[in-house]
């Protein structure tokens, strides 16, 4: 982490009221709080209208195809996992009107927008989901898109990082070394203590931006035990993993792969529903829709969420490319874990484990990417033998 | 007639407006358009790039460019084929169309210097290509002896049939064959392959450019194989489903490239392994 | 027919790989020819009883149909093989052959190789060899211009009851 003269040395304690002036000096700062809430039956992501928005008291409890609120006995802020919805909600909107126009006779005049984009803070950010954010930033972000409105939305977001402390039964941040410690890119990082000995948090700065948020707040550098356990905590979380997906060597394992009878097999499950592709925090697919009113004078382009399993999505000259579902399972899989490398440089999966708790039929890629090791071990045996 | 833009409008993803200049009857489904920009033109353009093209409230389309930039006019050709093409066909002189671009990979007529250049196209392949033999033809002492294969469904299916007489003219060794012969043709009969057969080529001074439905590429890929020509001296031109146009939107991907900006030219080379798995 | 020199029809790379004994034997049974543009090689329906390894021109197959055109049917030119219907039965053209461009060709007389063929069948096998490849290569390309690849729907890829999306 890089620090700063200015910034407090070392960690500072909060009570959980405490959360409540955090919340608010974020608002006097201008921005949208938005964090973790509980409403129909999920944490989801929403505006926090106060600190006691948050979900205080509830976890989930997570299995492949299946996701239950529970009541916590410790009254923790951020016991629970991932939910259905990731960040990407808010930078990357699943509608978005790119711009409109209106023609009157032979002129066009595209229209203004003179909305500026909101200023957000991102209010408990799992570790996983600010690398899935960089992820993100790497796609939609840099490079030619410096200029994007994902770009101009991304430059105001302030982020409150959680460290986790007890990973869901689905997580498997430690082997896409995403978690459960948050890396570099948050203004403040929090660690949440919660049981027995009190409830506190241990708080970090990140960024000056984290360090001026923080300087009307009445925090008191953490005692050492308190920072020590806090560390620990999450330190231990890494190897509370439920499951785990050696990551080494997957872009070349995918690349070889595309004959698998893996393939078929996760065919025969999946039900090409797509529900993967809208809970995981780094897909980005989207589509262009042009659209007018009735006169045909006033047009707008929006910008969709898409997802690779729709099988419109690979549509060229009278059919899709990818008509079988076999071949759109193995697309996205191939894409999150292999082809990712090759077009920006890093994996695309967090190990947020979204995917396999809301995929209907309960796929685990986890267990697809170790089949398909084991078949492409099992070829690479056949067929040294002479 | 004003264009205004506003201050805010997102960095690509409002088109600049062109305004038709003239209109060419390719075929009964093909139509070529001269542009020119009302306002801001979109950058300097290479052979082998594409646009975006805009029918206004009806949708855009990726377009090969098919001028070489020589005159004031942005041409295009464009073969009906749904709602929007349909509707860019229809165009008229003085009717104003969106163009966002330009995008993608080129021919690379700069590394082809120096070389036989061999410019094989099946059906509509030919629009693509053609900026990149006017571009050879311009500059002759550039480039070593020009070959042009074209395969066409029939006679009258032939985009450029008025042009091929003076690419003749300009030092270009042009054969055209057709899939399916009419009343009075006296050219070939038969694939572009069989063409290839029969056309005098220096393998080892030879780069080729080759554009047309992929199952028209592929043997034609082969066949150069055959002959020894290098794969990575052999050019290809490949087409996915395209959105946006900027590496955004996730649609044109194949394997490990996004057509959009890692194509779409490619050499064969790269391209054979990804073209031999079934829907990649 | 007149016979040639071994060596002119040696040139020609319908026989590239042939051992030179069945050259010789091909090319006394061959004579060079040369016709001008126009001139029609054979009709539908008439005996099949030659075949011709074309060196330069451009020749083209025809079909008759009602009125006074003719549909082309395929073109050949330097290097290829006229004529396989003289080797299987009913030995009958099934298409007429017209030249284009002024054609020189050497003419093989086909009573005569299939005598060689039916007493020396490796002499038959080579010569099977070759012609198969030509049909071989004739048959893909028929193939492929069936599948209509320029057309606005190829063949297998209409959805008749869906508007097609843009692409």
């Amino acid at each position: 982490m890089v620090e700063d003269a200015r910034w407090p040395q070392g960690p500072l304690m909060l009570a959980p009221a405490a959360l409540s002036q955090l919340h608010a000096a974020l608002r006097d700062a201008g921005y949208r709080v938005i964090g973790p809430t509980v409403r129909d039956g999920a944490i989801i992501l929403g505006e926090l209208e106060s600190a006691t928005d948050l979900p205080f008291g509830w976890g989930v409890r997570l299995e492949p195809g299946g996701y239950r609120l529970r009541q916590r006995d410790d009254g923790a802020a951020f016991g629970h996992s991932a939910g259905p919805q990731s960040w990407k909600e808010f930078l990357h909107p699943p509608r978005e009107k790119l711009w409109s126009a209106r023609r009157v006779g032979g002129a066009i005049d595209i229209e203004a927008d003179d909305e500026p984009a909101p200023r957000l803070a991102f209010f408990g950010v799992r570790p996983c989901d600010l690398r899935a954010i960089q992820i993100q930033d790497q796609v939609l972000g840099q490079g030619t898109h410096a200029g994007s409105p994902y770009a101009a939305r991304r430059a105001g977001v302030f982020i409150v990082v959680v460290n986790c402390t007890e990973p869901g039964e689905a997580c498997f941040c430690t082997s896409m070394g995403t978690g459960p410690q948050a890396g570099p890119g948050y203004d403040l990082a929090l660690t949440e203590l919660a049981g027995a000995d009190g409830h506190r948090f241990v708080l970090d700065v990140g960024s000056p931006a984290g360090a001026d948020l923080i300087a009307g707040l009445a925090a008191e550098p953490a005692d050492p035990a308190v920072a020590g356990r806090a560390r620990s905590a999450v330190a231990r979380a890494a190897d509370m993993m439920g499951r785990s997906m050696p990551a080494d060597g997957l872009r070349d394992l995918l690349a070889r792969s595309h004959g698998a009878a893996r393939w078929d097999d996760v065919a025969s499950r999946c039900l090409s529903c797509g529900n993967c592709t809208l809970v995981c925090p780094t897909c980005f697919c989207t589509t262009v829709q042009d659209v007018t009113d009735l006169s045909g004078d006033h047009a707008e382009r929006w910008q969709l969420w898409d997802s690779c399993f729709d099988l419109d999505f690979s549509y060229l000259n009278g059919g899709p490319v990818r008509s079988s579902p076999r071949s759109r399972y193995r697309q996205w899989l191939t894409h999150k874990l292999g082809t990712w490398h090759d077009q920006f440089g890093s994996s695309g999966c967090v190990g947020c484990g979204r995917c396999i708790v809301w995929c209907p039929v309960g796929i685990d890629l986890t267990e697809e990417v170790a089949a398909l090791r084991a078949e492409d071990l099992q070829a690479g045996t056949e067929s040294e033998q002479p | 007639m004003t264009v205004r833009t506003a201050a805010t409008a997102s960095w690509a993803a409002s088109p600049a407006w062109y305004r038709v200049s003239w209109c060419q009857t390719e075929t009964p489904d093909t139509v070529t358009i001269g542009l020119r920009p009302v306002d801001r033109p979109i950058a300097p353009y290479q052979p082998g790039q594409f646009t975006m093209l805009y029918a206004f409230g009806i949708g855009e389309v990726p377009i090969s460019i098919s001028g070489a930039g020589a005159g004031p006019d942005l041409v295009q050709t464009i073969r009906s084929a749904g709602a929007v093409t349909t509707a860019l066909c229809a165009s008229t002189p003085g009717q104003t169309i969106g163009v966002r671009g330009p995008f993608g990979t080129d021919w690379g007529m700069d590394s082809a210097a120096g070389h036989d250049l061999l410019v094989v196209a099946g059906g509509i392949g030919l629009a693509p290509l053609r900026p990149a033999l006017l571009t050879a033809l311009a500059a002759p002492e550039r480039y070593g002896r020009i070959t042009v294969l074209i395969g066409s469904r029939s006679p009258d299916q032939l985009v450029y049939a008025g042009e091929l007489s003076g690419w003749r003219d300009s030092g270009a060794r042009v054969q055209v064959t057709v899939d399916q012969a009419a009343a009075g043709w006296t050219g070939h009969v038969g694939v572009v392959t069989q063409l290839l057969a029969r056309a005098p080529i220096d393998p080892a001074a030879t780069i080729a450019l080759v554009c047309g439905p992929e199952a028209m590429m592929r043997p034609v890929a082969r066949a150069l194989c055959d002959r020894g020509v290098a794969p990575r001296n052999i050019r290809v031109s490949l087409e996915r489903h395209m959105r946006c146009g900027i590496a955004e939107c996730g649609h044109c991907q194949l394997g490990p490239l996004l057509l959009c900006r890692d194509g779409p030219v490619i050499s064969y080379q790269r391209a054979a392994p990804l073209l031999a798995v079934r829907e990649l | 027919m007149s016979g040639i020199p071994p060596s002119a029809l040696a040139r020609h790379a319908f026989v590239a790989g042939l051992p030179a004994d069945y050259v010789a034997l091909l090319a006394a049974a061959a004579t060079d020819v040369s016709f001008p543009a126009g001139y029609r090689l054979f009709e539908e329906g008439g005996p099949a009883q030659r075949c011709w390894l074309i060196r330069d021109g451009h020749v083209a197959l025809d079909m008759r149909v009602p009125g006074p055109a003719r549909l082309l049917v395929e073109t050949l030119g330097a290097g290829d093989v006229i004529g396989l219907s003289w080797l299987v039965p009913p030995r009958e053209w099934q298409f007429g052959a017209e030249v284009i461009e002024p054609t020189t060709a050497f003419e093989l007389d086909g009573p005569t190789v299939i005598a060689h063929c039916e007493s020396d069948p490796a002499l038959g096998y080579e010569l099977i060899k070759r012609l198969m490849t030509v049909a071989t290569v004739r048959l893909h390309a028929t193939r492929i211009r069936l599948l209509d690849l320029y057309g606005r729907t190829p063949a297998g890829t209409a959805r008749p009851h869906r508007q097609l999306r843009e692409g």
